[in-house]
């Protein structure tokens, strides 16, 4: 309906040279634009590497080091414990990669056909958009020897008076950090997978294969691994990786929930940067080196056990066996999945908990006093530090919806994806970890007497923000029907009219959707605000992170659940105004019906 | 079509919000740069306050009253340029310092229109370590630390690479009130000269709180009772973890709380030894002194770690770990530098009711802390205005109030007038405070050399097991 009407008053207007100026313009700008994203995205990440890899090999000009050499490797040889530090970063990440991967897998085939995926989907939802810092800081909660699950149950099953001294979290073998790791990378990989499938032409092909497998006689959970998972294993191979590399290399998860002797590899490299002796940066710079040929190593594990699975599991695909136990493995999942969420919501409840508790002795599962202090202090101090968030989010997530918009036009008028080699730039920040250029894009900043610190902090943000943003409107931008862009230009419609009037109305909820999003990635940022904006801007998620290793667990607790509810509000605004636009909808057809039965009355 | 309008309304509503941010952090940069670009106006305040100080030594009773001639001349607007900013690097994982802070803050602006920002760091070394970033990238006038609370090593690190501003101590008016002629440890720290880079803020010294596990203790229990079990000295330390596994520990090298108790420790277990042996601690490490003083120590941690929490395989990264420890009720010993620390945590409920505060009898670790100024900071002359600040009667005595933060003030108070000196009186005392008649045997903190090598070899036995 109101597409009729945008093409009609297109029609209606006589063609201006003003207007022909505008377009040119648009058009230069929209040529330009993949290359500006591109730029953006790739100059910060190799100038850091760049920064990082001179003093690894033992340059650094203010230690009065001028001289290349390997004195760094073999320092980062000689650490005590550098090859546990190593195997914690590599395992803890494959594992928990696998696991996440396994149980997204078993969650897609068990309710593939149920109304429960939207339910779990819509469980699963906030816990994306929760900040990795405040997740770890909700699952310590639950799992240390004073915490809500050793409560639960003390004293009448463990007969405990006092916390007893077990192993999680911070155990040597890296298990609270796999915990931490696959609640936290689970909802991510099973949004982005229903993301992928709910493509309409993708999600009838593989409706109709389903159906074909179960009529054939197939079990649901066999028919999802045989008929479906082959089709979606593509598209989950991207994220897989983004997961795979995150862990790797991530850095407030180890240090509120791993070991500290040694600690992971990622956690010792920011402790080397910032330790008293300064001659420690070269060994921390060859350490981020090395952090670079883990990740890599750990994403090229994952390549071999793909090819392994496939190898493996090729014949089985198409041996005509119906079912592996599929009844038995269903109840198991449900069971899972009943303590999954159930160990989401206990998380989550005891912060609620800790934030209003007064005295809360140990065996006691209710905090003994409720108060509101420790919301009342948090709330004068936090002001600026949600200022700050918000306004860091907003420039950032702006710029990469306009550069994301004009690189999908720009791909949109030449009728061409783009080029390979751009399509994995667009990951870079993704796959690279960032402690390896972080602190290198510190030091150009350095040089070239950047004071600009906002700017520096929201372009940081932007780099991890773009992707994102360009993931998750992608799909959508390529999906949309040209034939009404072909309409329009026909009518004689400008390229900017057809973008302004045409395109973007019809991609109102993708657009709102992706800046829900980037806000929600840019709320999550620690290390770059951290690092780029050399503590000077303070966000809630850096003073989260702080305050997690601080005195108070009820004050973290209380900022864990600001640095919750912030995404939040940005989500539930997109809800609200989705609501709106229904009902307008609802509205409109309301007024059609109501119209075309008065003209019918009239006939 | 609403929805037409309600996408280029949020188009345009970005797009002014950003280039409104645009403008405005521009043309910040610019101000600063402006500001810095008059350095001879600020080059002739600072001689003509060494002129004055000298004589301010003398009379030192003018000096405290507000409204003495420096004290304006500091204040004056011009010399500091338009509404200066200071931004103030200090560790800020203590609810009450930060406020403490603020209120400064909040005083300079009142006094002398300087904008006091705190940035608050989880470790000192960052700031040490953005000073150096700054050095290598040939920053020598634009440095984003104007002041540093600092102290030990990270002193030691930042003398070392020269990265402190040096000689300006002396101009500070306020500086005088500490007595440093008679006082000497006001220009020490950690036995190092300080050479005029940095001023004294405050004192501490090492204090250890007990909660008894089950409620022992009656409401009406003395303070005596309730400390009956907590061991006093560095032997009875170890007897108590044996008899309580898991119920004490103490958080990793290089955290400062950490080196603390390794050098009380250290200290304690050679008080044995002869007095030139024991001067070793207070000279920079030596092969020999390595070898007397140091394996008596790895003896002792290696019988203790055992019994530790965790059995010593994790150590908390912080002493604001510990005292949550503590909290938890996981551990029923903590310790830390600031003592006024465990009753404000009582008060806001995160430490029990029934923790009690104590110094070991065979002695105290005590230290001074200090506040620098980088060579390079932007805004060293306001810095050094908020720099006497801290040091007036109105700053120290706000800031030695259990309430406020309870850090011993660096002041002679003994110099002050009557009236002066009753600001610094003590208030009622809270239960789970230091009684004010414990008797502190201070210790003083050994060479800083000795950190870096405490650290480097605990790592090395006991950070990767």
């Amino acid at each position: 309906m109101s597409h009729k009407l945008t093409s009609n008053s297109l029609n209606n207007r006589p063609l201006k040279d003003e207007t022909k100026l505008l377009d040119t313009l648009f058009s230069t700008v929209v040529k330009f634009s993949p290359k500006l994203l591109i730029a953006i995205l790739i100059l910060p990440v190799l100038g850091g590497l760049l920064g990082v890899l001179l003093p690894a090999f033992g340059w650094l000009p203010a230690l009065d080091r001028t001289q290349f050499g390997l004195q760094g490797f073999q320092q980062l040889v000689q650490t005590p414990g550098i090859a546990q530090m190593i195997g914690l970063s590599f395992f803890s990440s494959i594992v928990s990669g696998l696991l996440a991967f396994v149980i997204t897998l078993l969650l897609l085939a068990n309710y593939f056909d149920s109304p429960w995926l939207a339910r779990i989907q819509r469980l699963l939802g906030p816990i994306l958009v929760i900040p990795h810092a405040a997740a770890a800081i909700a699952i310590a909660f639950l799992i240390t020897p004073s915490g809500m699950i050793a409560r639960l149950l003390s004293p009448w099953l463990t007969g405990w008076q006092s916390p007893t001294d077990w192993l999680l979290p911070h155990d040597p073998y890296g298990i609270s950090i796999i915990l931490g790791l696959t609640l936290k990378e689970l909802p991510f990989l099973l949004l982005m997978t229903l993301g992928a499938i709910a493509q309409p032409e993708l999600n009838i092909k593989l409706q109709a294969q389903y159906r074909v497998a179960l009529s054939l006689g197939y079990y649901p959970i066999t028919a999802f691994f045989k008929a479906v998972l082959p089709n979606i294993y593509p598209l989950m191979r991207l994220p897989m990786l983004a997961i795979l590399a995150y862990a790797s290399a991530s850095v407030e998860m180890p240090l509120i929930l791993g070991p500290n002797t040694p600690p992971t590899l990622a956690v010792a490299i920011m402790n080397w940067f910032h330790d008293v002796d300064l001659s420690l940066r070269i060994k921390a710079s060859s350490g981020a080196i090395l952090q670079l040929f883990i990740t890599l190593s750990v994403l090229f594990t994952w390549w071999l056990l793909e090819k392994l699975t496939q190898a493996i599991s090729s014949k089985s695909l198409s041996n005509g066996q119906r079912t592996y136990g599929d009844l038995f493995w269903s109840k198991i999942i449900n069971i899972f999945t009943l303590l999954l969420i159930g160990f989401i919501a206990l998380a989550l409840i005891g912060m609620v908990f800790w934030s209003f508790a007064g005295y809360w002795q140990f065996p006691l599962a209710l905090p003994e006093q409720w108060v509101i202090m420790h919301w009342q202090s948090a709330l004068l101090q936090v002001q600026t530090p949600i200022l700050n968030s918000l306004s860091i989010g907003l420039v950032a997530t702006s710029i990469a919806l306009i550069l994301t918009l004009l690189t999908l036009e720009f791909e949109k008028q030449n009728g061409a994806q783009l080029s390979r080699f751009s399509s994995v730039i667009i990951y870079l920040p993704l796959m690279i970890p960032s402690i390896a250029f972080l602190f290198g894009l510190v030091w150009l900043q350095e040089a070239v007497h950047s004071k600009a610190t906002f700017i520096n902090v929201a372009l940081a943000h932007l780099l991890f923000v773009l992707p994102y943003v360009f993931l998750s409107l992608a799909t959508s931008y390529r999906l949309l029907d040209s034939r009404y862009a072909q309409v329009a230009a026909s009518l004689g419609a400008s390229p900017i009219k057809i973008f302004l009037q045409l395109s973007l109305p019809q991609l109102l909820m993708p657009i709102m959707m992706a800046s829900a999003l980037g806000l929600a990635i840019s709320f999550s940022q620690y290390l770059p605000t951290l690092l780029v904006g050399g503590g000077r801007l303070n966000t809630v998620t850096t003073e989260a992170v702080s305050l997690a290793n601080g005195a108070s667990r009820r004050t973290s607790a209380v900022y864990a659940l600001i640095q919750m509810l912030l995404p939040a509000i940005a989500f539930s605004l997109i809800w609200l105004i989705s609501m709106r636009k229904k009902r307008q909808k609802a509205q409109v057809k309301l007024n059609n019906k109501t119209a075309s039965y008065i003209t019918k009355v009239n006939r | 079509m609403p929805a037409v309008w309600l996408l280029r309304l949020i188009f345009l509503a970005w797009f002014t919000l950003l280039f409104a941010m645009l403008f405005t952090t521009s043309s910040l940069s610019y101000a600063n740069t402006a500001f810095a670009a008059t350095p001879e106006t600020g080059s002739i305040t600072s001689t003509e306050t060494i002129t004055e100080t000298s004589s301010v030594a003398k009379v030192n009773s003018v000096l405290i009253s507000n409204n003495s001639p420096i004290q304006t001349k500091w204040s004056t607007g011009e010399t500091l340029g338009k509404n200066p900013s200071v931004y103030f690097h200090a560790w800020g994982g203590d609810p009450q310092i930060n406020s403490y802070i603020q209120w400064l803050a909040k005083r300079v602006k009142q006094e002398y229109n300087i904008d006091l920002q705190h940035v608050k760091l989880t470790d000192t070394s960052e700031a040490v370590s953005r000073v150096l970033a700054e050095k290598s990238a040939n920053n020598h006038q634009q440095g984003q630390v104007d002041l540093v609370w600092i102290n030990g090593e990270n002193f030691a690190s930042m003398a070392k690479y020269q990265l402190l501003a040096q000689g300006w101590v002396a101009q500070l008016p306020n500086f005088w009130l500490t007595n440093p002629k008679e006082n000497e440890a006001m220009t020490r720290d950690f036995g190092l000269p300080t050479q005029g880079m940095e001023a004294p803020w405050g004192q501490a010294s090492l204090t250890f709180y007990y909660t008894p596990s089950i409620n022992v203790n009656k409401p009406k229990s003395t303070y005596q009772d309730s400390i009956r079990h907590a061991p006093k000295n560095i032997s009875q330390l170890l007897t108590w973890a044996e008899q309580n596994p898991g119920r004490f520990t103490y958080p990793k090298p290089p955290d400062f709380l950490s080196l603390s108790f390794l050098k009380y420790a250290l200290i304690t277990l050679n008080q044995h030894q002869p007095a030139p042996v024991k001067s070793g601690l207070y000279q920079a490490v030596t092969k020999q002194s390595q070898a007397t003083l140091l394996p008596i120590l790895w003896t002792f941690l290696d019988k203790l770690h055992p019994y530790l929490w965790h059995q010593g395989r994790y150590f908390v990264a912080s002493g604001t770990a510990l005292q949550r420890l503590v909290g938890d009720g996981e551990i029923n010993l903590g310790f830390t530098f600031s003592a006024a620390q465990v009753p404000a945590a009582v008060e806001r409920y995160n430490l029990p009711q029934n923790t009690r505060s104590f110094v070991m009898q065979d002695g105290s670790l005590s230290n001074i802390h200090f506040i620098a100024i980088p060579y390079n900071a932007a805004n060293s002359d306001a810095a050094k205005v908020v720099a006497n600040f801290m040091l007036s009667v109105e700053a120290q005595a706000k800031k030695q109030q259990a309430k406020i933060w309870g850090d011993s003030t660096v002041l002679d108070v003994s110099q002050l007038s009557q009236q002066e000196q009753l600001l610094f009186s003590i208030e009622q005392q809270h239960p789970s405070a230091l009684p004010v008649s414990s008797k502190i045997t201070a210790l003083s903190e050994p060479h800083p050399s000795w950190s870096i090598l405490l650290t480097r070899e605990w790592l090395k036995r006991y950070g990767a097991q």
